[in-house]
């Protein structure tokens, strides 16, 4: 892939965006009037907040180049060090230290500190972590530090910042007024740009920065310190993410929510702009979209159904960009150094008990009868009711990306969009097909059709993914999150301004079921999940899992032994985009209605944050999905109990707001999910499951290796040192009670 | 969906909303909480500390406890308790604190009802579900209200989706009735044609509502006064809430109705809460295209506050605009954050301001016991949602005796309610129908900093001389420029 091969797909996709803002207007702007003066205005204003785009971008950029990690949790740093810097400056309670001073103490200081303690105590670790669970640390991360910013700086207090250079000083372009800081922000972002870029490729300590990226142990080999290099870039990335968070104060509303929206969805795309490596073409990137923005304000206006379309411009730059780029080349003559153990698959008989198990249990928890040693928390209120359907839609949601991204590796921030295109469907299903009882009130015989309908949805976008890998896979899904949920949903020909998605029931002529109580539609929920689960894991033995799963570890690898990995992507995405549609019938049940804030960023992140947290390649991780209704549930009862303050703050306050910021952090030392670790303690006590039990042994053996390795010299012969190492010679095993037999020692 | 936005739009929206409620007649009646409803007589009681007063309702000849065995008469109605749930968007990532004032005010009134000896002679228990702009919760907070409150007080949510609980739970007799909601305000069309609901800031909209075009009746009290008093034609731009479909279409009735009275617009722009300051700059240039000189803001404070900046920036001559913004500029965050970029602002409110403390006894009460200088919007009206929901029980008690407070008696009620006008402090409302509405205002401007009266001249009145507009509009063919 060279590089006047990319610049070369940059500028097609420019074009591409270019011409659609031409089009547009030809179509849609013919009543704005064109002139010279208008242009320079729009463009002005283009300029300027493009330069605070670009600033937000170049950070970005320094810690993707110079670790390879692409970090979502950029804006949380740059909103965090924001608002210290309107602690020690601004706040009348505070230091009110100068601002230059402020600045400096936050941007040569503490957002340096923050970076180096975020590289000490989490990146370091993530090294040879898969992508999926490099981007859900960052993206934990990012929800940790906005959460921990709320918590800090609450609503109750008015905050601002002032730019450092007075408003009202400034010059003119034509009639066009540009005012200093504004004009020193796109200073500043070129300035960063050229010394990011000497500082990168002309000195040494830039060159053995981008170097460990490429090869750690050669390049340690040479002198360089990998471990303090990665510090540099965390602390210099940050500084980046302060800087830009503090330049870009003064233009927003400053508050936590749209600082980092501002610094996270426009700033990737225009990292894109530059494939997140190069500064130049991100600074760029940044004034590209800032002027196709104003431009796209100055002349077009698509009228009532595309109300939101204007939102949509940063996410279709990085679409088009990340469709630009050449097609992913098959990584070959690598060996990884990030191999997966042999997993075992669920037999097919274990997942028709769970699934029973499920529905029975969720049954008797339901109706109360289930007694926790003194606590009865008794029968299910319709509160408690409402709560498990909130979380089991969400359940059914995340069972979809099981498939996709939990056993293909494919990356996919988008599981909302999905869901909300099979509610489209439902919704639209009468009209368009003439079907009885459809059109919101719905009979759950057609929710297979949903799931047809949905697969080629899908497969679009494997075409689409087929092209990419790894992170523009992410950042592509990421994109047509935001392109369906700005563009697509609110049109009213898709979801109608006034709608209401009724109960639904199932009718197969000869019965009839109605799921019109809250605890009927629950226990439809809990036994489509089981359904569901149940399907996966007999899929999962199936070819079809074992290609995706082969395709996850090593696509060239599966590629030669026949594997069509186009196909293989197709009928995953296929898979996963039917099932998260019939899930989106459920979900919109549950909403009765929904809108364009049903399909919030951040909400369809957190899902996949805590599918990820659970263990993405684990049916049952649905579940998890749940944990933030049941610690507030627990809470709300345990409210009523005298003394238990702490706890109740413990779970309403802290577990449930930080939750899964926390969890998805902790996959730094638990990456395959806590589903995996909490299932290799819970496997070994099921009586068929002698494998667990050896597999148990075998890592308790591995753990006393340097218990036997100085015996005899350091360490006293005893009886479990010689168990210890006859199961390590392989002589007898450690499960049977004849090990040390041999020598005359038995385990009694 | 973006994010904090809302913590603006909200009270943007809250405008909007309220702007489309005003209604009654001058504050020239000292009555408090009064209603044509079979309301109790009401006198206000000096408290002896200093002029503190009090709404209470006076026991005519006899103390209706007396002898009276108190019944458990109704879900949420106990020997010695009721119980009522305060529903507000709090808790949320998108907008930390956001109708925390809502709380407050609930919280406060219920203070004082039970430190003036109760409601229905028992004392009122406030529950706060925090719905934390989600509609899942929001649908909780109304079950949670099914299974143990007697009513809603005070709702301020702007994510009810799904008001069927609200509607057809089951009283205690098992009646299908669902639970009385007095609120404060709404943007979703399932709450605003709730016939449970009774929501102070009025829709001013045709309910039900199946989509398509939709009558309304929109105050234009303040932009009539101002064109007629400055002696202008205004053309100018609006600035609507353009987040959500909600907030959109709640700018429906008020562009149509300036309209209507004659103001020409330039342009009609959604704003994002999230919008830089530059993103306002197309806004300047068709002012300046258009020689504009009237911007309306239904949108929140910083909106207004980035157009004006915006426009000084840009050499537009900001003193030859006439700027009139929304109640979502009454607060102390316009002020200070504004500066001088604040100043000659004009602001439209409803309800008698919260520097006229002297001039009204129902807001003086509450400055005292709500614990702030400058409470939000919301903190008055979750407070008088609490009046009107005491004015409910006490006339039922009057009529059936203590345990004669039921749900559906609550509803009965409240359904009768013309006019409510917690004692002249507010616009008079009418709770019988969703789109009838008043038109009492008055209207401040900022001036060295400070809220100045400027319309109608006396202090602690409103003026109801203009009259509402109908119009019909079609909220799916409302394009924003």
């Amino acid at each position: 892939m060279t590089f006047g091969r990319i610049r070369t797909s940059l500028l097609v996709a420019f074009g591409a965006a270019l011409a659609s803002l031409v089009i547009l207007y030809w179509r849609y702007g013919a009543d704005t009037e064109v002139s010279g003066e208008k242009i320079v205005i729009a463009s002005v204003i283009g300029l300027a907040t493009g330069s605070l785009y670009a600033l937000s971008a170049t950070g970005l950029v320094v810690v993707y180049t110079t670790t390879g990690m692409f970090n979502f949790a950029h804006g949380g740093i740059g909103v965090f060090c924001a608002f210290v810097y309107w602690e020690i400056v601004e706040n009348a309670d505070g230091l009110g230290l100068p601002p230059g001073l402020g600045l400096a103490v936050v941007v040569l200081l503490v957002a340096p500190l923050l970076g180096i303690l975020i590289d000490l105590i989490l990146m370091r670790r993530l090294r040879t972590a898969p992508l999926v669970v490099q981007l859900m640390v960052t993206v934990g991360l990012m929800v940790f530090l906005l959460t921990l910013a709320n918590q800090i700086w609450q609503a109750d207090q008015i905050r601002g910042v002032k730019p450092l250079i007075d408003r009202a000083e400034g010059f003119n372009i034509g009639i066009s007024r540009v005012p200093y800081y504004r004009f020193a922000n796109l200073v500043i972002a070129g300035v960063i740009a050229v010394f990011l870029r000497i500082l990168l490729f002309r000195t040494r300590t830039g060159v053995a920065m981008r170097a460990v990226v490429d090869n750690r142990e050669l390049t340690s080999l040479t002198g360089a310190r990998p471990g303090l290099l990665s510090g540099f870039a965390w602390a210099l990335g940050s500084s980046m993410a302060a800087l830009a968070g503090i330049l870009v104060a003064p233009d927003i509303e400053f508050n936590p929510a749209n600082l980092n929206s501002l610094m996270l969805i426009v700033a990737i795309s225009a990292a894109a702009f530059g494939q997140v490596r190069s500064l130049p073409l991100t600074v760029v990137g940044g004034l590209v979209i800032g002027l196709l923005e104003s431009h796209y304000q100055q002349w077009i206006s698509l009228g009532p159904d595309f109300t939101f379309a204007n939102r949509a411009i940063a996410p279709i730059v990085l679409f088009l960009v990340v469709l630009a780029l050449p097609q992913a080349r098959l990584s070959v003559g690598r060996v990884s150094t990030n191999l997966r153990p042999i997993e075992r698959t669920t037999r097919v008989w274990e997942g028709a008990f769970g699934a029973v198990a499920l529905v029975v249990l969720a049954y008797v928890l339901a109706k109360g009868w289930f007694h926790f040693g003194v606590w009865d928390p008794g029968e299910w209120s319709s509160t408690g009711l409402n709560k498990g359907t909130s979380a089991m839609v969400l359940a059914l949601i995340g069972l979809s990306l099981v498939p996709l991204t939990g056993w293909a590796g494919q990356v996919n921030f988008a599981p909302l969009a999905f869901a909300g295109f099979g509610a489209f469907l439902w919704l639209r299903l009468g009209l368009w097909f003439g079907l009885p009882d459809t059109g919101g009130t719905g009979n759950l015989v057609w929710l297979p059709l949903i799931g047809l309908l949905c697969a080629p949805l899908g497969a679009l976008v494997a075409v689409f993914a087929a092209r990419l890998s790894g992170l523009y896979l992410a950042l592509s899904s990421l994109a047509f999150a935001l392109i369906m949920a700005n563009v697509v949903f609110p049109h009213p020909q898709v979801l109608p301004r006034v709608h209401t998605f009724q109960s639904l029931y199932l009718d197969v002529g000869f019965a009839r079921q109605d799921f019109d109580t809250r605890f009927s539609f629950f226990m439809l929920l809990i036994v489509m999940f089981a359904l569901g689960m149940f399907a996966l894991i007999v899929l999962r033995r199936s070819r079809f899992g074992r290609r995706w799963v082969a395709m996850q570890d090593s696509q060239a690898a599966a590629a030669t032994v026949g594997v069509n990995v186009v196909w293989t992507k197709v009928v995953v995405y296929a898979t996963s985009a039917s099932m998260a549609g019939m899930a989106g019938v459920f979900w919109a049940t549950s909403l009765s209605s929904v809108d364009i804030r049903s399909f919030d960023l951040l909400a369809g992140l957190t899902i996949v944050l805590l599918m990820a947290a659970a263990g993405m390649s684990f049916p049952v991780a649905g579940l998890f999905l749940s944990f933030q209704v049941v610690f507030e549930g627990l809470a709300e009862r345990l409210e009523q109990t005298e003394n238990v303050e702490f706890l109740v703050w413990l779970l309403k306050d802290f577990f449930a707001k930080f939750g899964p910021g926390l969890l998805a952090i902790g996959m730094v030392v638990n990456q395959r999910g806590a589903i995996f670790e909490m299932g290799k303690g819970f496997a070994p006590i099921l009586p068929w499951r002698r494998d667990a039990r050896e597999e148990l042994a075998a890592e308790n053996a591995r753990k006393r290796v340097t218990e036997v390795g100085g015996l005899g010299l350091t360490e006293p012969f005893t009886s479990e040192a010689i168990i210890a190492l006859d199961t390590q010679l392989g002589i007898v095993d450690d499960v049977t009670p004849t090990a040390g037999y041999h020598h005359g020692v038995s385990r009694a | 969906m973006s994010k904090r936005i809302l913590f603006r739009w909200l009270s943007a929206v809250l405008a909007l909303g309220l702007m489309a409620s005003a209604c009654g007649s001058d504050r020239d009646d000292a009555a408090v909480g009064t209603t044509t409803t079979a309301a109790p007589t009401t006198t206000q009681a000096p408290d002896g500390g200093g002029g503190e007063t009090t709404t209470t309702t006076e026991a005519a000849e006899a103390d209706p406890c007396e002898g009276v065995t108190l019944e458990a008469t109704e879900i949420g109605v106990s020997e010695d308790t009721i119980k009522v749930i305060i529903m507000a968007d709090v808790d949320s990532p998108l907008a930390q604190g956001l109708f925390q004032g809502s709380v407050d005010g609930v919280m406060a009134w219920a203070e004082k009802v039970n430190a003036d000896g109760g409601l229905a002679c028992r004392e009122v228990e406030v529950e706060f579900h925090d719905t934390k702009l989600t509609p899942a919760t929001t649908v909780e907070g109304f079950l949670k209200a099914c299974e143990s409150a007697l009513a809603l007080v005070g709702t301020t949510v702007l994510f009810a989706l799904d008001t069927s609980d609200l509607n057809t739970c089951d009283d205690q007799a098992g009646n299908p009735i669902g639970v009385p909601d007095i609120g404060y305000i709404t943007t979703e069309v399932a709450h605003q044609c709730s016939p449970n609901s009774f929501l102070l800031s009025r829709p001013g909209a045709e309910c039900p509502y199946e989509g398509g075009p939709r009558d309304y009746t929109a105050a234009v009290g303040a932009p009539a006064v101002l064109a007629e008093n400055l002696g202008v034609d205004f053309n100018g731009v609006f600035i609507v809430p353009g987040d959500l479909p909600s907030t959109i279409a709640s700018a429906v009735p008020q562009t149509a109705a300036q309209e209507e009275i004659g103001v020409t617009w330039d342009g009609v722009f959604g704003v994002s809460g999230s919008a830089t300051q530059t993103e306002f700059g197309p806004l300047v240039t068709t002012m300046r295209d258009n020689n504009s000189n009237f911007v309306y803001n239904g949108s929140n404070d910083q909106a207004m506050l980035k157009l004006k900046r915006e426009a000084a920036l840009q050499d537009l001559d900001v003193d030859a605009v006439t700027w009139l913004c929304s109640l979502s500029c009454y607060t102390p965050a316009f002020i200070e954050q504004g500066g001088g970029d604040a100043e000659g602002v004009y602001v439209w409110s409803f309800f008698v301001p919260f520097e006229e403390a002297d001039t009204n006894e129902e807001l003086g009460t509450f400055m005292d016991n709500i614990g702030t200088d400058f409470p939000p919007a919301w903190a008055a009206g979750a407070w008088i949602d609490g009046l009107l929901f005491e004015d409910a029980v006490n006339a039922i008690v009057d009529r059936d005796g203590p345990n004669g407070v039921t749900r559906q008696a609550v509803i009965d009620e409240l359904t009768t309610v013309t006019t409510f006008d917690a004692g002249g402090w507010w616009s008079t409302t009418d709770f019988t129908t969703t789109n009838t509405i008043g038109s009492c205002f008055m209207v401040m401007q900022v001036q060295d900093g400070e809220y100045v009266r400027v319309h109608p001249e006396e202090r602690g009145t409103l003026d109801c001389s203009i009259d509402a507009v109908a119009v019909t509009a079609d909220p799916d063919a409302f394009a924003l420029d």
